[in-house]
């Protein structure tokens, strides 16, 4: 037996407290955080959704095994005290801590297993990441305190999701299920977490508000001053959220603004601008089973006429790393001297003189309100016009975008988006995006090469992590020279914050909406 | 005609206010036709100039640069092609369907009118703004469907003005004249009923095109119009949002150039109504 213990937990935690400052008895007044969201919180159902604009309810009310802290994101044990994995890398076996629900009952084994067996019976939000791997029903609580996940196959990635298994009251739940719903109706707007903040109020159109959860098992010595109230008001037009941290009324919003904010947030006195390189690439998909796209030299042609550096140093101010290859820089796996394509449109013309077949006009996907996505689709298609491919830009809303993206059919010819962490590891980028099995479902480039494939099916289940490194790296590679989507950068993450908030974790995962370590002085 | 023209002129240059807003009209309609003329920079409409991007107004840029580093000016003159197109057509569209529909339902009285009316009822019921939006999102964002969503919401405005004259219309003695002496129905409604109610039509047509300029630009800035980089105002004062209150001139541009087209429209079909339609007159001309 392979055993991990949580000892880890203990030094991060001395280690947190150190970084906090000495570790006081809490004062009394904690304060509000008042956090200005981009997108609606529709659902607080935990299982239901698995994205970065509504990551605060999971993290802020659920608690999970194991959760990602900072930046480079480092895993460590949460709710469970320690993990032991067995040799052949199928069994996982957690020890849990003692930990409460909101409603005081303890959290225990059965609802750990509750929460997996929910999800795979939801098949909705984090889903995908454990189909095929844990099987519905396979896990074990012999126990109250130990839990036992014996994976159908083994998994390099299993322990990186686990985080997103959010723990769940399962007789809480099950107490307000409505015709064998799995309570998704009254989860969607109530809490039965054990997180370190407790709902008090939602509205859909509003947001919600959380009061501090005093009995957290982890304890909040190590804060000093933690707040006792936090909010997350959907606010959807920029303006009003920088204009609101300009005046105080907000103390927190996305860190992905765009650079012209960031540079308007910095001139006010209210507003301290946190910078962390992150982990969410931007890039265009590249329908690879379509002509003419299923030509390598058209899709060449298609990565010289973009104006990386236009974009990069003049429409985003230098505000972003420029990245050649699917994997963000920063994580292992990226190939450090991939080079990587520039504007050149002389050799656009020449590969593109070298496809065969007929070049139509091709259209060129948007995300609308997204204005980085226009200006990178209206800067492409100057380039394309150049060397005389006709374009045509569609700019569709996110839901009506990914809802197109999982049809092979109604799929853009072209689609820039981001890509963003949900678990710290290489197939959260590649495996997801060009892995055969994920066509249609996260590959939505409809690219399948055998090679990628085996070099990709390979890591996910190695242990070996010399071979996992060797085989992304390659990956990184083969994705590039084949051109299979056009790669532009990594983002930034500018994180504007009241000046008064002390404590602010960033983590690509979270973004810095883990408001437990947060205090306002 | 001709006197009927040059008494309309006459009338018009009496009435300064419809003056002004034949002007801006007529500026309008100069701008959209001579736009590459114009124009300082005719290639910012497709080609993009990234490290010139929000400059202000100067010189070389009368209302500075966008977020792409195009010439904000210069675009505005070829959205006035696209403001123009969209229009003309969807009016177009809404006469040639309103207008039979009201005829052919105020002329005769049987179950088929009632239900040409209903079906315009039901189209009214609903705010205009809504339903257009709700077609132009189904559709896909395009000029083409702006134009659609335009005419399929505007034609019941004009069915209901026509059916409404045309009623009153058929109790004047020159329209049962020509019914008594045998005219078919068809030409008492061509050559007696329309020629007639054409006054208030004008007007309409004329105040219509204002709102009709105003709602195309709503759907162009909540995304439902031409996608980008079409240099289509409403869009481009959604664009702006992003660089308030710092790159003013980049939302002022479009947002002045909708207001006076609009303005112009409203102010030439108030003039018009007074001269053409002397029932509804201003009581100021009174």
């Amino acid at each position: 037996m392979l055993t991990r213990h949580a000892s880890r937990l203990c030094r991060f935690a001395a280690a947190a407290a150190i970084a906090l400052g000495a570790a006081t008895a809490p004062a009394a007044a904690g304060g509000k955080f008042i956090f200005a969201n981009s997108s609606a919180y529709d659902t607080l159902d935990p299982h239901a959704v698995f994205d970065v604009g509504r990551v605060a309810s999971r993290i802020n009310l659920y608690d999970g095994l194991m959760r990602w802290f900072d930046n480079p994101p480092h895993l460590e044990p949460w709710l469970a005290e320690t993990v032991d994995i067995s040799d052949d890398g199928l069994t996982y076996t957690f020890t849990l801590r003692d930990a409460k629900f909101h409603d005081g009952s303890p959290v225990e084994a059965s609802d750990v297993v509750y929460s997996i067996d929910r999800i795979l019976a939801m098949k909705k939000g984090a889903y995908s990441l454990f189909e095929g791997t844990v099987a519905p029903g396979s896990t074990q609580a012999p126990d109250a305190k130990t839990v036992v996940f014996n994976l159908s196959k083994p998994s390099a990635i299993f322990l990186a999701t686990v985080p997103e298994i959010h723990v769940l009251n399962a007789e809480l739940v099950k107490a307000n299920e409505a015709d064998g719903d799995l309570g998704t109706a009254w989860l969607s707007k109530n809490d039965a977490g054990s997180g370190s903040f407790q709902l008090r109020r939602y509205d859909p159109a509003i947001g919600w508000q959380a009061t501090r959860f005093e009995d957290h098992f982890f304890g909040w010595d190590m804060v000093d001053n933690p707040l006792d109230e936090i909010e997350f008001r959907t606010v959807v037009e920029i303006n009003s959220r920088v204009l609101g941290l300009m005046n105080g009324d907000f103390h927190g919003t996305d860190g992905y603004l765009p650079q012209d904010q960031v540079k308007r947030l910095r001139t006010s006195d209210h507003v301290v601008v946190q910078e962390e390189e992150s982990m969410r690439i931007f890039y265009s998909i590249i329908h690879n089973g379509r002509p003419p796209m299923n030509d390598i030299n058209f899709r060449k042609a298609l990565s010289y006429a973009f104006d990386y550096d236009g974009f990069i140093d003049n429409i985003l101010s230098g505000s972003v790393a420029r990245n050649p290859v699917p994997l963000p820089n920063n994580m292992w796996g990226s190939p450090k001297d991939a080079g990587g394509y520039t504007l050149d449109l002389e050799k656009a013309k020449e590969h593109l003189a070298m496809v065969e077949g007929d070049v139509r006009e091709i259209t060129l996907g948007a995300l609308a309100g997204y204005g980085q996505t226009e200006q990178a689709a209206a800067l492409l298609q100057n380039g394309l016009n150049k060397i005389g491919v006709k374009t045509r830009i569609v700019a569709e809303t996110w839901p009506v975008a990914s809802g197109k993206m999982r049809d092979e059919e109604q799929m853009y010819d072209l689609l820039f988006l981001w890509k963003s962490t949900y678990y710290a590891d290489p197939n959260n980028w590649l495996g997801e995006m060009y892995a055969c099995e994920q066509i249609g479902a996260r590959n939505n480039s409809w690219y399948c090469n055998e090679e990628v494939d085996r070099l990709l099916s390979e890591a996910r289940v190695s242990t070996d992590q010399d071979l996992r490194r060797a085989n992304y790296e390659k990956a990184n590679r083969l994705l590039m020279e084949d051109a299979a989507g056009i790669f532009v950068y990594n983002t930034k993450w500018f994180g504007p914050f009241n000046k008064n908030a002390r404590g602010v974790r960033f983590s690509p995962i979270g973004n810095g909406q883990e408001m437990r370590w947060v205090s306002m002085e | 005609m001709m006197e009927t023209a040059r008494f309309l002129l006459r009338k018009l240059a009496a009435d300064r206010t419809a003056a002004l807003g034949a002007l801006l009209i007529l500026l309008l309609i100069v701008v959209a036709i001579a736009a590459p003329v114009l124009s300082t920079h005719p290639q910012d409409v497709a080609e993009f100039n990234p490290p010139g991007r929000l400059q202000p107004p100067s010189a070389e840029h009368y209302f500075g640069t966008d977020r792409m580093g195009s010439d904000v000016y210069s675009r505005i003159l070829f959205g006035a092609r696209i403001t123009i197109t969209i229009a003309v057509i969807a009016i177009g569209v809404s006469v040639l369907i309103g207008v039979p529909v009201g005829l052919v339902a105020g002329y005769y009285r049987n179950w088929a009118s009632d239900a040409l009316m209903r079906i315009s009822d039901i189209f009214l019921a609903v705010p205009q703004i809504v339903l257009a939006i709700a077609i132009a999102q189904t559709l896909g964002p395009s000029i083409e469907n702006v134009i659609l969503a335009l005419s399929a919401t505007y034609w019941p405005f004009w069915a209901r003005l026509v059916y409404a004259e045309t009623r009153s219309a058929l109790n004047e003695t020159y329209v049962e004249a020509s019914i008594a002496l045998g005219a078919s129905p068809g030409r008492v409604m061509l050559f007696h009923v329309l020629p007639n109610i054409s006054s208030s039509l004008i007007v309409r047509t004329t105040i219509g095109m204002g709102g009709t300029i105003l709602t195309a630009a709503t759907l162009g800035f909540l995304g439902l119009g031409p996608p980008a980089p079409s240099p289509e105002w409403g869009r481009t004062i959604a664009e702006s949002r992003e660089f308030l209150p710092e790159a003013w001139w980049y939302a002022t541009a479009p947002g002045l150039a909708i207001f006076l087209v609009v303005m112009g429209f409203n102010l030439f079909g108030d003039g018009l109504r007074d001269i053409l339609d002397p029932r509804t007159r201003r009581s100021s001309d009174g």
